[in-house]
């Protein structure tokens, strides 16, 4: 009999099906996978202590760049953060937390169709990839005609947002809610009756209701699994409490389950989406609170008291009373949370990010053990992870 | 000794201090803008308005004597309201200079209305001609639209350094600081240091830096031997400024002379001499340390032997410190052997 030994294998960081800089170290038995150690840091940057150089304004574009498939949810998580840091959760305008709604629900489609296009390529089936991206470009250009940017827009604003949204913007959003449905029915007649998407995706990289909490596993994938949690639902911020809609969820918590549950969070966000449509109220998007929210632009440049407000605020920032926070939203990949520790400064003392991509990461290893090499490549996009949120 | 209370808190002060003065010692924060310790107040802003049990009228703190057994308020929401007042008139005409004015973020007239939430809309008038007035002095630039006419440059010059050469001139809306016709200005800056806007500003360098951008470096002025302290303001290395902002700080308290305030340009001088020169057929040339001192060691020793150690005198200086100056007279005592030696300082 001659011996066997085990192979190491790197995979990444240079692998395109690892979304990012990502290393696994695999140590394989033959095909099959026996241990899959995720190796992070590629891509970081020292996020968390490069915003505690920053005023608490400033240190907004940095969560930009954390998920970039969903910068405008991380804005609002940080916002939303300080805005309870600060007391003015209550002073927020109606027309600013609707709108913040809205975008942040066209947002998760639009990570969740990046998703979808690139985990079907991982695996194969390259069509999903056009149509999703085209629906995806379709959000990303009503992004920019609101915010300006595509991927980076730092539109939420502590207070409320950076400005309020054309009425292009309405008449696209309009169209857009009327036309996904029958989208998402495409992709699912692309893949969810596929057979060798079902061969591909069902019974692997399984993990336990159980397992996902000893994790600390959120977002779709644990959902997947079978538990009902969502943040929007069980601890809702931005009124929604008073939206309609449901919490998907799977029951064994395989690839294909996470796929499913998905597509089914793309129709109840296009369902929020519509009711904020709706009941989208008048007035202004940003709170007036002298001290800590700048003054409307074109005051600025008239009214030297309001020109004092806004120089003071850029340059300076605001102080934010002694104390700590934490503030979490139900991003595209799970729990986003944010802890603040202020010392009464300027500049957040402590800025800690609670990140849904790294925690859910962790549980790589669980879901591949004893699966063959290629079901690492099935599980890691499902997993949906983003490097820049992971690294920091 | 007199007992007052401030905001219910009893303090003890001396006979004539001021309602401020019992407020600081109480450690209470009356907001003012004209007044500066170092001045005699004259209660121009009325930023620093208090209530005193008894008046039917609040009263300014900087000027008005505290009172045996003195009940004051300083904080309400109608002397809230009045300092608001105040400062939107302050706003009445104030220009829209923040982002191109050199006082942005150290203005005290910004962080009091940003501290109190004031915008201008309230009041409205014709902005004020702005033509660039010739100041007294070439070293200061005058922004008359900008200036709060608090009359702490004014005060200054009078009262600090004695000079009194500038005024108000004119009167009520139209009242600007101005020359005393025939009283010269000695350009010591001191009505520059006092501002609390940016209503003159230093014309010397035409580098400009906010606060958060140069680095203010404390330091001892060079020139004389009195050790005015100040600030150097550096940005990348080179010095732009120079700035005084302690007003408690001995033995200058924020004052100083034309010298220390404006005559440092040649730190960065192209032309200043950093390494020893020696002339060769008529030509100054770059030397070593070695060969220049050598050079000079030999001349003196060819003087002394030739014409007698009082044929050599030396003139040491105030910019030297004590320990070199000490050295230096030791050198021309004991090397050279000469009691020739003299200081610039008694010139
Ligand atoms: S003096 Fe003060 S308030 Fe006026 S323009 Fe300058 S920085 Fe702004
Ligand atoms: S520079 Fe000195 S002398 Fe001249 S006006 Fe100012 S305080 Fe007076
Ligand atoms: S120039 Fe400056 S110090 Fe003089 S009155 Fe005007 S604001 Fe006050
Ligand atoms: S500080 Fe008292 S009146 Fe100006």
């Amino acid at each position: 009999m001659s011996e066997t030994k085990n192979m190491i294998v790197n995979m990444g960081p240079q692998h395109p099906a690892t979304h990012g800089v990502l290393r696994v170290v695999l140590e394989l038995d033959g095909e099959t996978v026996v241990r899959a150690i995720p190796h992070l840091g590629h891509l970081h940057r020292g996020l968390e202590k490069l915003a505690e150089t920053k005023t608490y304004h400033q240190a907004l574009t940095l969560t930009d760049r954390m998920d970039y498939t969903g910068a405008l949810i991380n804005n609002l998580g940080y916002c939303l953060a300080v805005e309870k840091l600060l007391g003015i959760e209550d002073q927020i305008p109606e027309r600013a937390t609707v709108l913040r709604v809205c975008l942040a629900e066209l947002q998760r489609i639009a990570g969740h169709l990046l998703w979808l296009g690139t985990h079907a390529l991982d695996i194969g089936a390259m069509t999903v990839l056009f149509y999703a991206f085209r629906e995806r470009e379709t959000i990303i250009d009503m992004l920019e005609d609101v915010t300006g940017a595509r991927l980076t827009p730092s539109f939420v604003r502590i207070g409320g947002l950076a400005a309020d949204a054309p009425p292009v913007f309405f008449e696209k959003a309009r169209a857009f809610v009327k036309e996904l449905p029958s989208r998402v029915d495409e992709y699912e007649l692309l893949l969810t009756k596929n057979k060798i998407w079902r061969n591909r995706t069902e019974g692997i990289g399984i993990i336990s209701q159980e397992e996902c909490i000893q994790y600390s596993i959120t977002g779709p994938v644990l959902r997947a699994a079978g538990v009902k949690w969502d943040l929007r639902k069980v601890q809702p911020y931005c009124g929604y409490e008073t939206y309609d809609f449901e919490v998907p969820t799977g029951t064994v918590g395989d690839v294909y389950e996470r796929y499913l549950v998905r597509l089914a969070e793309m129709r109840q966000s296009i369902r929020i989406v519509e009711q904020a449509l709706d009941r989208m109220p008048d007035g202004p998007v940003m709170a007036d609170v002298p001290e800590i929210t700048p003054p409307p632009k074109e005051t600025v440049y008239e009214d030297i008291g309001c020109l004092i407000r806004h120089f003071k605020l850029m340059s300076g920032g605001f102080k934010a009373p002694e104390g700590d926070v934490y503030m979490s939203v139900e991003a595209t990949k799970g729990e986003l949370g944010y802890y603040l520790v202020s010392d009464g400064s300027e500049k957040p003392y402590r800025f800690r990010v609670r990140p849904p991509c790294f925690i859910n990461l962790q549980a790589l290893e669980e879901m591949i053990k004893g699966r063959m090499v290629a079901d690492v490549i099935a599980v890691i996009g499902s997993l949906d992870i983003v490097l820049g949120e992971i690294d920091r | 000794m007199i007992n007052v209370t401030i905001d219910g808190v009893r303090v003890e002060v001396p006979k004539g201090a001021t309602i401020l003065e019992a407020a600081q010692e109480a450690g209470i924060r009356i907001p003012t803008l004209c007044y500066l310790k170092k001045l005699s107040p004259i209660g121009s802003c009325r930023m620093c308005v208090v209530e005193v049990e008894g008046c039917t009228k609040p009263v300014t703190a900087c000027d008005t004597p505290a009172g045996d057994g003195m009940v004051v308020t300083t904080d309400s929401e109608e002397l809230r309201e009045m300092r608001r007042d105040v400062l939107r008139l302050l706003l009445v005409r104030h220009p829209l200079d923040c982002p191109v004015c050199d006082k942005g973020g150290e203005c005290d007239l910004q962080d009091l209305v940003y501290e109190f939430g004031v915008t201008a809309e309230s009041y409205r008038t014709e902005p004020f001609e702005r033509d660039v007035p010739r100041y007294v002095s070439p070293f200061i630039r005058q922004w008359p639209d900008r200036c709060v006419l608090c009359g702490r440059c004014v005060r200054a010059c009078k009262e600090v350094k004695g000079v009194g050469c500038i005024q108000i001139v004119d009167n009520g809306f139209y009242s600007y600081i101005g020359p005393v016709p025939g009283v010269e200005c000695i350009s010591c800056g001191e009505c520059l240091s006092v501002c609390p806007v940016g209503a003159l500003t230093d014309s010397v360098h035409p580098t400009k830096a906010r606060i958060w951008q140069a680095e203010r470096v404390p330091t001892t002025c060079g020139y004389c031997g009195v050790g005015c302290q100040l600030e150097l303001n550096v940005l990348n290395g080179e010095v732009i400024r120079v700035t005084t902002t302690d007003f408690d700080r001995a033995p200058n308290f924020g004052s100083l002379c034309v010298k220390g305030r404006f005559g440092w340009e040649f730190v960065n001088h192209p032309d200043r001499l950093e390494k020893p020169l020696v002339r060769k057929d008529g030509e100054l040339k770059e030397a070593t340390w070695d060969e220049a001192l050598g050079l000079v060691a030999r001349k003196l020793q060819e003087i002394k032997d030739e014409h007698g150690a009082d044929a050599v005198g030396g003139l040491s200086s105030a910019r030297c410190t004590n320990e070199e100056n000490y050295l230096f007279q030791k050198f021309m005592r004991a090397v050279i052997g000469t009691n020739n030696v003299d200081h610039c300082a008694r010139l």
